[in-house]
């Protein structure tokens, strides 16, 4: 009994090493995030205008060799051939942005392809700029909707800027706010991502980041007051 | 026991450089700490950055946040380099580039279960546990160096190619490590099986004051031939089996291929400052510091299989049991890593 016991200690032991805590995954890009919900005709949401701006080190890492003609500067015509690489594989990422009303988390709202990408770099940091448009606009002021932006590998930490996180336009919204959700500790989510098996963080289906969704919550009407 | 004293020694070590962060932190002008950056949500006194809570909450914001403010403070530290004082500068860097490489490792793709799982399985003392770690370490960086070297300096390739040719590398080297859990598998089976049809490890019951010259002395004879009667009781480590190089320097280079992302990074963010030197001694700093955690995981996971064989006294059929878990275990556990992330690297390209 005891050598069974034991034996089993020795198992620990040895995956020890390898449990130096789920907290395996880690960012190595990071991008800070303002968005700005787009309305359109009769105060539906139409869609999402992302403009991510990278850290020093991813900036420098994509532009890289692009400085085509020597210049110094990097023109439109030299970005396009990145910004055509970062929106295409993208798609497979899910623009990393989930839309879904409030509460209903599994139900994600279709986007289309990205409109009216751009990137621009300020001398020192990378901005992309790109348009999510929904393939049914969505109504909020029945049910206030969520919208979340993570990388669910967590390889991107994404995190709303703290000034002017979060903007709404287009058709008139004067009823409607757009702000972002102050992360809930105790969230189903964080106890979801947190159980999850080991070797499912490794995988392609890896969920870990989810915990460190960062969201919009926007609500109309009488949701917000 | 020298395990014991060694992981005290790291501690001190990692300890007494996160001092040494905190000086270099005070020291530096309030000019260059000040962030550079557009208002951002990783600021440090920013509230809205990512929390998550739970047993290993805590835990993952510190790794979290001390990793963000030290790339931020390597940025600037690299800037320094150009401006005044590069000699000041060149330490901040090397000591900010140590303690990233101490914190990142804890992340994957440093090789701390491969490693931890060959020095459990495989190794008597951690005294070559830690040698794997450094050379595994070392190999990583080079491979970094090279990558960059080659495609970013000389041939100006944009950094979209250099991230592209990463991730092959990184594929290659997790088939490596499936390949190499499947031999080390293989090889201990059938050294369990030659030992169990040879020589039954129990058949004599007494004293265990084996002192270890003894036991090295034993290993290096490795007296059991087949068939041969053991004339005393095997200690339990003399069953690591020999040592082998060509064992050690398949797991060295499977896992050193994989150059590090964080020193890409690094190296590619020096070279567009024009001190692409700096970003070398970065990357070796920051190979230190990740070979020391890894080299602390390492002892620590054989610490464990110590402390079990410890706890199962006079009996060598638990010692038998214990080591012939870890050992199949081991080998195992190298597989199913090497599998499970080879198959995770073939999905589509990221775009950042």
């Amino acid at each position: 009994m005891r050598g069974w016991l034991l034996s089993a200690a020795s198992l620990i032991a040895l995956v020890g090493g390898g449990f130096a805590g789920p907290a395996s995954a880690h960012p190595h890009v990071w991008a800070t995030v303002r968005s700005e919900v787009i309305f359109g005709p009769d105060h539906q949401i139409t869609g999402v205008r992302h403009a991510w701006t990278f850290d020093e080190f991813y900036t420098a890492m994509a532009l890289q060799g692009l400085d085509t003609d020597g210049d110094g500067t990097y023109s439109p015509e030299e970005l396009k051939p990145l910004v055509e690489v970062n929106v295409e594989s993208l798609k497979e990422f899910d623009y990393f942005t989930y839309v879904h009303l409030a509460g209903d988390d599994d139900n994600l709202l279709k986007l289309k392809a990205p409109e009216n990408s751009s990137l621009d770099y300020d001398g020192k940091l990378l901005t992309l700029h790109f348009t999510l448009p929904l393939e049914t606009p969505v109504d909020p002021h029945a049910k206030p909707v969520d919208i979340d932006v993570y990388d669910p590998s967590f390889f991107v930490a994404f995190g709303f800027a703290t000034e002017k996180p979060v903007q709404v336009s287009g058709t008139e919204t004067k009823d409607c706010i757009a702000e972002v959700k102050k992360p809930d500790t105790e969230s189903a989510e964080d106890a979801k991502a947190l159980t999850e098996s080991f070797f499912s963080q490794l995988g392609p289906n890896s969920n870990f980041g989810s915990q460190f969704a960062q969201t919009v919550v926007v609500k109309c009407g009488d949701a917000h007051l | 026991m020298t395990w014991a004293s060694f992981l005290l020694c790291l501690a001190t070590l990692v300890w007494a450089g996160s001092i040494l962060h905190v000086e270099a932190q005070t020291k530096s002008p309030p000019a260059a700490a000040a962030p550079t950056a557009p208002p951002s949500a990783f600021a440090p006194q920013a509230g809205s950055a990512p929390k998550s809570s739970g047993l290993f909450g805590g835990l993952f914001n510190w790794v979290l946040a001390t990793q963000q403010s030290l790339q931020r403070e390597l940025a600037t530290s690299v800037r320094t380099l150009k401006t005044d004082n590069p000699l000041a500068g060149a330490f901040t860097l090397a000591v900010l580039s140590f303690l990233y490489g101490v914190v990142h490792a804890v992340g994957p793709g440093h090789g701390k279960t491969i490693i931890s799982s060959y020095v459990v399985a495989n190794e008597k003392t951690a005294r070559r546990g830690v040698i794997v770690s450094f050379i595994a370490a070392g190999l990583q960086a080079l491979t970094a160096i090279a990558l960059v070297g080659i495609f970013a300096v000389l041939f100006n390739a944009p950094g979209i190619e250099i991230t592209a040719w990463s991730n092959q590398l990184e594929t290659v080297s997790y088939a490596l490590i499936a390949m190499v859990g499947l031999w080390l598998l293989a090889s201990q089976l059938n050294a369990i099986w030659r030992e169990w049809r040879g020589a039954p490890a129990d058949s004599h019951h007494h004293h265990h004051g084996h002192d270890r010259d003894h036991v090295h002395a034993h290993h290096h004879g490795h007296a059991h031939a087949e068939g041969e009667a053991c004339d005393h009781m095997v200690d339990p480590r003399s069953l690591a089996g020999p040592f082998s190089w060509r064992k050690m320097m398949a797991v060295v280079f499977s896992v050193g291929i994989r150059p590090c992302t964080g020193a890409i990074l690094v190296l590619v963010f020096a070279l567009t400052q024009g001190v692409f030197w700096a970003g070398i001694a970065a990357t070796f700093a920051m190979a230190l510091g990740t070979a020391i955690t890894v080299a602390v995981l390492a002892t620590l996971a054989l610490g464990w299989r110590e402390l079990a064989l410890k706890l199962g006294g006079e009996s060598s059929k638990f010692g038998t049991a214990v080591w012939t878990i870890c050992r199949l275990g081991g080998a195992a556990l190298i597989f199913l890593f090497g599998a499970t992330l080879f198959v995770a690297s073939l999905g589509p390209a990221r775009p950042f």
